[in-house]
């Protein structure tokens, strides 16, 4: 993509004009698909599946073959207008869209928080009416600290948290596969850090027992349940405790996001994964003051929403981004 | 006739007192959602008060709530209320030195944060820092 092309109106001399930016957000990458095989999920991000130019599945590609798949979107942020991105429907359209030209209609979209920036009922409107659009069966949500402002989370609970338990959390099944929606921002701690709390993880307890060694699980929150950068709020309190009901499964999915960014870490059984926003990208940790959302110029908006390595040392663990491309995917199932 | 029109107005007269009265009871004034505003104005809608909240405070300052917000000992969730935190207070003196100088120095008239208006915003200093002091100039 010519950069001549994107940039046509730069009223502000930012380098980032409505329609450049929305174009950049195409490639840039605004949801992930999940795939289930033998119990094992993969990962792939949207945009390197998807032919910009004609909008549908890049042409020769081969999707590897699943049981089942699924789509992780996260921090919609609807209501927000700032300089970051002006038109957060639009990119969350674009996500929506691209959803809509995977070859076969994912079982179900995640959602995992932030769904608003205020958490208004004209809000949550918004983004019911995009996802409506969305090609797939069902939509399930977790809440993330904007959509429960004010400690106010009667909106989300009464819209998305019906059967649910407590704050709204929640287990679900699907092809074999367990899925768990854990709510960790109704009680934070100091720095903004998740909090679960006793009731939920005594649920989560209950919850697993009767499960198998062998059942494939996915923990899905918007908080990392990992200590990604705690100086940042980017971790959650006790999620020790809920990872060690987790040990015992072969395969387990932790996916969440909140940072807006990629980030993937294997720990043993456990493979943690965040998402980027379809919103606004946020700084790497500690290469800013504070987190936030973080305006970039359009042409670097691809490295900065997850699509190249983020390399980051802290405690000696070393975190990157491993999405793995479908396209270098499928010429290795070819080979 | 003159008696009837008379009657028509006293009793119209009456209505429009008693339906005043109605509308400034105790029961029938809106109460205010948030408690212990002191700077914020009382009647603040959700909306005003979670934008304020989100813009001057956690993305110009890049803190939580619970920076100044205590925690219920009880729920173990943020009491929005309860004054316990000194950067609370920190926090309202702040609030009322940007309103002062943005009416001071730059003579606006009513100035209120989160305003779109104000010359000065708590993002002038912060710049996404809580503490501006350690941001450092090389």
């Amino acid at each position: 993509m010519a950069e001549e092309k994107l940039i046509i109106k730069d009223k502000n001399d930012d380098g980032i004009d409505r329609a450049g930016f929305i174009k950049c957000m195409a490639w840039a990458g605004t949801g992930i698909l999940w795939m289930m095989s033998g119990g094992v999920l993969k990962s792939f991000g949207l945009s390197q599946m998807i032919d910009k130019t004609t909008g549908g599945l890049k042409k020769g590609l081969v999707i590897p073959a699943s049981d089942f798949s699924f789509v992780q979107i996260s921090d919609s942020h609807i209501g927000f207008n700032k300089a970051a991105n002006p038109d957060v429907v639009g990119t969350l359209q674009a996500a929506v869209e691209k959803i809509n030209s995977m070859p076969t209609a994912p079982s179900f979209i995640l959602h995992t928080g932030d769904l608003s920036h205020l958490a208004q009922a004209d809000e949550f409107d918004t983004l019911d009416q995009v996802l409506k659009t969305a090609k797939s069966e069902k939509v399930f949500y977790v809440p993330g600290e904007h959509d429960v402002l004010n400690g106010n989370n009667k909106e989300f609970l009464a819209r998305y948290g019906k059967g649910t338990k407590g704050d709204g959390w929640y287990s679900f099944d699907s092809n074999g596969v367990h899925l768990i929606g854990l709510v960790n921002v109704v009680n934070t701690a100091e720095g903004g850090l998740g909090v679960l709390g006793n009731d939920q993880l005594q649920w989560l307890e209950d919850d697993l027992k009767g499960l198998s060694n062998s059942t494939a699980i996915v923990v899905f929150a918007h908080i990392p349940l990992w200590a990604i950068y705690p100086q940042w709020g980017w971790g959650t309190r006790d999620s020790a405790q809920a990872l060690s009901y987790l040990k015992r499964f072969g395969s387990v999915t932790v996916l969440n996001g909140h940072i807006h960014q990629t980030m993937q870490k294997v720990e043993g059984n456990i493979t943690f994964h965040t998402a980027t926003s379809t919103a606004f990208p946020q700084p790497q940790p500690g290469m800013a003051p504070a987190p936030g959302p973080m305006k970039v110029p359009a042409e670097k908006l691809r490295g900065l929403l997850g699509l190249t390595s983020v390399h980051y040392m802290e405690h000696d663990h070393t975190l990157a981004i491993t999405d793995t491309p479908l396209a270098e995917t499928a010429e290795k199932v070819g080979q | 006739m003159e008696v009837r029109r008379k009657v028509i107005v006293i009793t119209g007269l009456y209505i429009s007192f008693t339906a005043a009265v109605a509308a400034i009871k105790p029961g029938n004034v809106p109460v205010p959602e948030f408690k212990n505003l002191k700077v914020l104005p009382k009647n603040i809608s959700s909306k005003e008060l979670s934008k304020i909240m989100v813009d001057e405070f956690q993305d110009d300052l890049g803190v939580s709530c619970n920076f100044c917000h205590a925690e219920n000992k009880d729920s173990h969730r943020p009491d929005y209320a309860s004054d316990e935190k000194p950067e609370k207070q920190i926090a309202r003196y702040m609030m009322r030195m940007t309103i002062g100088i943005n009416k001071k120095y730059f003579k606006l008239r009513h100035p209120m944060i989160g305003d779109s208006t104000l010359a000065i915003t708590c993002a002038t200093c912060h710049n996404g820092s809580p503490h501006p002091e350690n941001m450092g100039t090389k």
